[in-house]
């Protein structure tokens, strides 16, 4: 690979330099960084003293792959972790060290470390009855899954911030200005939280904000497990350090002066992570502690017209930053004659018929101008199904390959899930759980090869009883001869074997949900005859189920609750609590194909391509935080001063500066061209009139005829 | 010369004792799970709860070594199951890593070999002036010598192992290289923990090692690429293996009794190695 000479410098740095290099990105930096890598592997550092950090695992992708160069001579192997991997892995390994100091009940007895959707389960054992019995949150209505992870949030704020968890409630109290019933909000958001904290300390529970608060309090401070990462790791490599959290950044300003080599690199305008608590400003205080600074400004990626695109856009949005920076801006302005020429639109009435212009257009850019589908993202603020499938289908009804990536998605979504859950309730009656009969028969269609739909309800409706609240499937012989040859003999067989699996399984159930699926899923549903047989992406959804209701038991099993793990787990999954999020999934998808996201996750996997399409464009999503009654991103982080209040023109500007900061961090990531899908009418029917429709017009209008 | 048509393997793919063993027993295996990277979730063995606490007691136990050579005081070490309390005090007693020298505790090293990485992950590793000796904990039952000497002996695991301390040890031993003849290989059993079962090298097993990866390796990657690999010949390996419905090679998981043939692999993470958690990712 051709490196600049700014690059080059870098690379080639003496080995025990410390660097902090800054920049816009696009300018290299990510790419110098993994040369330089590999320059201190070349040069005989050794593999395992060097960790490579980064805020979230998809940001060290380009890491992973140069670790794995067969160029590499022989030798130890790179670490890749974030600051929460390492704080969980510490707190496995030196929890006798730590317990009994951080507060734990049962100090001897080894810690069960929470996923997100565990601690959401044990929220919920929390805060339910709180919220039923003493009319807790009241007056907000408000999802439950999302009340429970806005308490979450705030753990996690206060553990990645650094101030302790009762300073909650006098934080957020401190700064509202509105209706007096949310101060009681508040205070009761406080309360859960100290609630759910005893709680684990009582029983080994440890979520994030508990392993993060243990390393650092009490790990961090403990000679061995200190010693043991400062010896271990005198090499660092920091990358997009911009994006994590202050209390990383301190363990950082700890740890430089004990390292031989570090680099940290800076993105300039990051700080898209702000609500999970990244934090750019103390971020870039580390440059201090290096003996070296370089900046990084050309970029290697975008071209003249997107620059200049970038520039008008972000005068239209932030009017005052843009006059900040006016010298700059000028010669911007001068080239902003070519901006036309990367920007593409065209107005439609209705939602669908912007899709079909999107899917249009890059099909003919696809198969006549000669662009690869991977260097195409189409992108919105969120990717919901109706969009990701509407979509998904116009690519491929156009003979385009199309991938999509979403942080999450609930179980209850995926039809190979809910088939599952469908089997495991006929499987066990005991539950008293009868599922519906348009269940009873998707399910079918789902899982025997070749039954459609229609003849699935048949068998359904005469087949399917629930005596009681018991559900069962009576035998196809039941049924009447002409019934039976509708149906087919074939199918009819394929419906008894799985029936008599089920009744099988019943005189001597599993004792583990897990067991009972996994054993549903290998005996019956992937033996030819059945759907899953040919099905990779069912059984990878029945992996991921799979593999999440184990979790779930080895957690939850733990402490037992009022029912059975698994009736508990269907039940969560029922109420979308279960989201199971997998890297597999996005490991699996690397194909050339054209990529569907939501604009954040396209960022946090920075990776530059030819050309975006933004759809959506008038969406309030744009520019709109989530509604979060619970929590504040922007009170409780660092630079919040304590009593201030956050007054409407605050809110107004935050809200400036994430849609700037978005829009630029996505057109640094455009070589080409953006494509703009905008339609008066949105996905909902609604007219849309958002801050990004709005700023686009006033940059189209300053740039007519241009 | 690799054909166009051949394996694409994943740029962060990396070869490892456990992807080899699984294309030596059967070559659609190793399609299906390192090529393709076919979720299956079937059952792999049965009983399922007794092999699930096999796996799961087996990677405390290695915790608890690694806690214990880490240097936290073996008083705060307690392990509650009774398996593992019966394992924890075999190795206590016999203190099978207890000699002088440097010490690597969940060490990874990897060489390229056919334009291929291939990587180890050693539970122990213990450098001295003459000696390389690696350590490896096993917490399964196993059938009586010399049986196990010689299914150990044929696994990829040894050949692996001995061959890329030779290969890549010299960052563990100050630059020095480390000659085959410095290398040992010792599996600790916790059952039968007098009885540990230790493997020399040599330079003409060394050049041996080398020819077999070399080739196994290019193997693999000359494999047509759009279509099935071999299915194995040894129909009984299907049994413990979670494909065998899609194989077509039959429905229930196999029995595992003690002193089977079939070894159960028993990952043990590295220290850190992508463990990159996502929980703090998800917008609320
Ligand atoms: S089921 Fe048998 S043939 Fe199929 S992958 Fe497994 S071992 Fe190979």
């Amino acid at each position: 690979m051709e490196f600049s000479t700014v690059q080059q410098g870098l690379i080639q740095a003496p080995l025990d330099r410390k660097i902090f290099v800054s920049g816009p990105a696009g300018a290299g930096k990510t790419t110098a960084g993994v040369g330089r890598l590999q320059w201190l592997l070349a040069n005989r550092v050794p593999a395992q003293s060097i960790l490579v950090l980064t805020p979230q695992r998809t940001l060290a992708f380009p890491y992973d792959t140069a670790r794995h160069m067969p160029q590499l001579r022989p030798g130890g192997t790179v670490n890749l972790a974030t600051i929460g991997a390492l704080a969980r892995r510490m707190a496995d390994l030196f929890w006798p060290l730590a317990a009994e100091e951080a507060g734990f009940t049962h100090p001897d007895t080894r810690p069960i470390f929470l996923t997100l959707e565990t601690a959401q389960y044990f929220m919920a054992r929390i805060v339910g009855p709180l919220v039923e019995e003493q009319g807790y949150f009241e007056s907000i209505a408000i999802d439950r899954n999302r009340l429970y992870s806005q308490i979450i949030d705030n753990l996690n704020k206060a553990a990645v911030v650094g101030f302790a968890i009762t300073d909650i409630a006098p934080r957020l109290k401190s700064a509202w200005v509105g209706e007096k019933a949310q101060l009681r909000i508040y205070d009761e958001a406080q309360d859960c939280a100290i609630r759910f904290r005893h709680y684990c300390l009582e029983h080994n529970l440890l979520d994030f904000s508990l392993q993060l608060e243990i390393f650092v309090k009490h790990l961090w401070t403990e000679p061995l497990c200190r010693n043991y990462l400062l010896e271990q790791y005198p090499n660092l490599i920091v990358d997009n350090l911009e994006e994590d959290t202050p209390v990383a950044h301190e363990i950082l300003q700890d740890w430089l002066p004990h390292t031989t080599s570090a680099l940290l690199i800076y993105d300039e305008g990051g700080g898209h992570r702000s609500f999970l608590g990244a934090d750019p400003v103390s971020a870039a205080t580390l440059a201090s502690l290096c003996d070296e600074r370089l900046h990084f400004s050309a970029s290697f990626v975008v071209t003249e017209p997107i620059n200049a695109l970038a520039k008008a856009l972000e005068k239209a949005i932030s009017p005052q930053k843009a006059t900040e920076g006016q010298g700059r801006e000028k010669a911007a302005v001068t080239q902003g004659s070519s901006l036309r020429s990367a920007l593409h639109y065209d107005l439609h009435r209705f939602h669908p018929e912007m899709l079909d212009w999107a899917a249009d257009t890059i099909a003919e850019l696809v198969h006549h101008k000669g662009v690869p589908p991977a260097e195409i993202a189409v992108l919105s603020p969120f990717l919901s199904d109706a969009l990701r499938f509407a979509m998904s289908n116009r690519l491929e009804q156009r003979d385009i390959a199309v991938r999509s990536q979403r942080p999450s998605r609930a179980l209850r979504e995926e039809p190979a899930a809910q088939a599952l859950l469908t089997l495991a309730a006929l499987a066990h009656p005991e539950w008293g759980s009868c599922p519906s009969r348009h269940d009873v028969a998707t399910t079918l269609t789902c899982v025997i090869e070749a039954l459609d739909l229609v003849r699935a309800q048949l068998l359904t409706d005469i087949l399917y009883r629930t005596k009681g609240s018991c559900p069962r499937l009576e035998p196809f012989a039941g049924l009447k001869t002409e019934v039976q040859q509708r149906i087919t003999y074939l199918l009819g067989g394929r419906y008894e074997a799985l029936r008599l699996w089920l009744e099988h399984y019943n005189e001597a159930p599993s004792t583990e949900l897990d067991h009972c699926l996994s054993r549903l899923f290998g005996e019956i549903l992937s033996q030819p005859g059945y759907r899953f047989h040919q099905d990779y992406h069912a059984a990878r959804v029945a992996a991921n189920l799979i593999e999440s209701v184990q979790k779930f038991r080895w957690i939850a099993g733990a402490l037992p609750g009022e029912k059975p793990p698994a009736q508990e787990y269907v039940e969560l999954v029922r109420d979308g609590v279960m989201a199971a999020q997998y890297i597999r999934d996005w490991e699996a998808d690397q194909a050339d194909a054209v990529l569907l996201a939501p604009a954040f996750t396209f960022l946090m996997s920075n990776r530059p391509v030819e050309v975006q399409f933004w759809l959506n464009v008038g969406s309030a999503g744009w520019w709109e935080r989530l509604y979060q009654p619970l929590t504040h991103p922007h009170v409780l982080s660092r630079h919040w001063q304590a009593g201030r209040l956050w007054l409407d023109s605050d809110e107004v500007a935050a809200r400036q500066e994430t849609l700037d900061r978005l829009t630029q961090g996505l057109l640094r990531r455009c070589r080409h061209a953006l494509y703009l899908g905008l339609s008066e009418l949105g996905e909902d029917g609604y007219e849309q009139q958002g801050a990004l429709l709005m700023a686009i017009q006033r940059v189209l209008r300053e740039n007519h005829g241009t | 010369m690799i054909r166009n048509n051949t394996t694409q393997l994943a740029p962060n793919f990396q070869f490892s004792q456990s992807s080899l063993q699984d294309y030596v027993e059967c070559k659609r295996r190793f399609q299906l799970r390192y090529i393709e990277r076919v979720a299956w979730p079937a059952v792999q063995a049965q009983p399922i709860l007794e092999h699930e606490a096999r796996l799961a007691n087996g990677q405390a136990f290695h915790r608890l070594v690694q806690q214990q050579l880490l240097g936290i005081p073996e008083t705060r070490l307690t392990p509650v199951d009774d398996d593992l309390r019966r394992w924890w005090q075999a190795y206590l007693e016999t203190r099978p890593a207890d000699i002088e020298g440097r010490r690597y505790i969940e060490i990874a090293l990897a060489a390229t070999i056919a334009d291929q990485r291939l990587v180890a992950q050693y539970d122990l590793v213990v450098i001295t002036p003459q000696s390389a000796q690696i350590f490896d904990w096993k917490t399964s039952t196993h059938p009586e010598k010399p049986e196990t000497t010689r299914r150990l002996f044929e696994r990829m695991q040894t050949r692996v192992y001995r061959y890329l301390l030779v290969r890549a040890g010299a960052d563990l031993n100050d630059g020095q290289s480390i000659a085959p003849e410095q290398v040992t290989m010792t599996y600790w059993f916790a059952e039968t923990p007098e009885e540990p079962v230790h493997f020399a090298y040599n330079a003409d097993q060394f050049a041996a090692d080398e020819r077999v990866l070399t080739s196994l390796i290019t193997e693999i990657q000359m494999q047509e690429l759009n279509s099935p690999w071999e299915l194995t010949t040894q129909e009984r390996t299907c049994a413990f293996c979670p494909y065998r419905s899609l194989c077509e090679r039959g429905v229930e998981a196999g029995e595992t009794q003690a002193g089977d043939e079939v070894e159960i692999e028993l990952s043990t993470p590295g220290i850190l190695d992508l463990d990159l958690d996502q929980i703090a990712e998800i917008p609320f």
